[in-house]
């Protein structure tokens, strides 16, 4: 079998997001959804529902009271946080796993993906973005094509570090020369495979800046910034390490200079032992 | 048993059974420091430059700067009656992304920190593995003193 092939089946072996999920994910795409058309999906949903509360009664998330329903939860943390719950709940799964190809020990790419869904979601704050759901989402999901991807790096690990050390490539860059995709595409495939909107497509496919047309993208460039602040913070850091291409015009667009890069560093890491605690509740 | 040490954090211990280690440095630095006479060790894994940029952190948690966390490590090996002259001193991290311009390359900012702190005070560096594009894992093992520092997908070395 060709190693496209394969990767399309490895596709086909990912936990399916359930169509719940997927019609929270649809509502994250609209920046046209309401608040209460979340909380409608949610609600009505028995397993999200118990899968919630489970989550806000976790010792880990540290809430002053027990969580007895949906708009309890809502009454306590407010609606914008309940539904990041959800979505991390629900779209993760798949990647708590183990990933060898890339160094990633259990749990290390979920940790990486929901402290960039985090950071991303603070950019977006600051700039004002309509659609914070949308943005917050494809941070999370950006590095699936990794979990599809791991095997075959593993299996080509010494021929990509090699490109990336000797010739500068990026650890993207060198996947794409030795295994003819890399974990940026796949993971838009994945996107795709999951009706996912175009614009989610495509801000996971240029999470690595791929397409460098879209730095100029301010929901591409958020999660491309957040995603390369965790990088240097060592958030989930694998072997593909920081070799990953650095953008100033992105800093620019995002009007993040070096100091308030130091800043929001500082400030970000407070939120390190919440993600260390949501990893034990959900 | 193993003591893990997270970004702005330090540990420091003199029991042999100890293993310190902190995971997965990028650009943050680690600094690791063993004195043999008292069998006493610690790690600072500290995050960033200097403290300036923000005093009321810097106090609440100084492991996060190199201009507070050194002193701090330095300050508790003394409690277990560690000298500076004595201890094997250790730095990893300080990673960088491709073409990461100077301004940005917080890295290197942290790195030039540390140096000036450990020059001003004459401390010596016995090996350092810094730069590059790639995350570190150091530990410390207080029953031999090794410190190893490990490369994501790559050799350990030890020292």
């Amino acid at each position: 079998m060709s190693t496209i092939n394969e990767l399309i089946q490895k596709i086909d072996e990912l936990k399916p997001i359930s169509r719940v999920t997927s019609q929270i994910i649809t509502l994250a795409e609209d920046s046209k959804s309401s608040m209460s058309d979340f909380a409608n999906v949610i609600q009505y949903d028995s397993a999200t529902t118990a899968n919630l509360l489970r989550t806000c009664n976790s010792a880990a998330m540290g809430l002053p009271r027990k969580v007895e329903s949906v708009r309890d939860a809502i009454t306590l943390m407010g609606l914008e946080q309940v539904v990041d719950l959800v979505l991390i709940k629900n779209s993760t799964d798949n990647l708590k796993t183990e990933q060898p190809g890339y160094g990633l020990d259990e749990g290390a790419l979920w940790r990486q993906s929901v402290a960039s869904a985090m950071l991303s979601k603070e950019l977006c704050q600051k700039h004002e973005v309509a659609n914070q759901h949308l943005v917050f989402t494809a941070a999370l999901l950006k590095d699936i094509g990794k979990v599809v991807l791991s095997r075959f790096v593993a299996d080509e690990f010494k021929k990509i570090n090699e490109l990336v050390e000797n010739d500068g490539l990026s650890f993207r860059e060198a996947e794409k020369q030795i295994i003819g995709v890399d974990h940026a595409e796949l993971g838009a495939m994945v996107a795709k495979k999951w009706n996912f909107s175009s614009k989610m497509i495509s801000i996971i496919k240029n999470h690595h800046l791929t397409d460098e047309s879209q730095k100029n993208d301010l929901e591409t460039a958020i999660v491309y910034a957040a995603d390369t602040i965790c990088m240097m913070m060592g958030i989930g850091g694998g072997a593909d390490g920081l070799a990953y291409h650095f953008f100033n015009e992105v800093f620019s667009l995002l009007e993040i200079s070096e100091k308030d890069l130091q800043i929001i560093m500082a400030s970000f890491a407070q939120n390190l032992e919440k993600v260390e605690n949501l990893f034990t509740a959900v | 048993m193993r003591l893990v040490v997270g970004v702005s954090d330090m540990k420091v211990s003199n029991q042999p059974q100890n293993k310190i280690v902190t995971y997965s440095l990028g650009s943050c630095i680690g600094l690791a420091v063993y004195d043999p006479a008292v069998n006493a060790g610690g790690i600072l894994h500290y995050m960033l430059p200097e403290s300036s940029l923000d005093t009321i952190k810097a106090q609440i948690n100084p492991y996060m700067f190199a201009d507070t966390g050194i002193p701090a490590l330095f300050e508790v090996m003394a409690q277990y009656s560690a000298e500076a002259q004595d201890m094997k001193v250790v730095v990893a991290g300080g990673a960088q992304v491709l073409n990461q311009r100077n301004i940005f390359n917080i890295g290197k900012r942290n790195q030039m920190a540390l140096h000036k702190i450990l020059d001003k005070n004459h401390v010596k560096v016995d090996f350092e593995d810094v730069g590059g594009n790639v995350n570190r894992t150091v530990t410390l093992d207080l029953k031999t003193g090794d410190v190893i520092i490990k490369v994501s997908g790559g050799e350990e070395k030890i020292i």
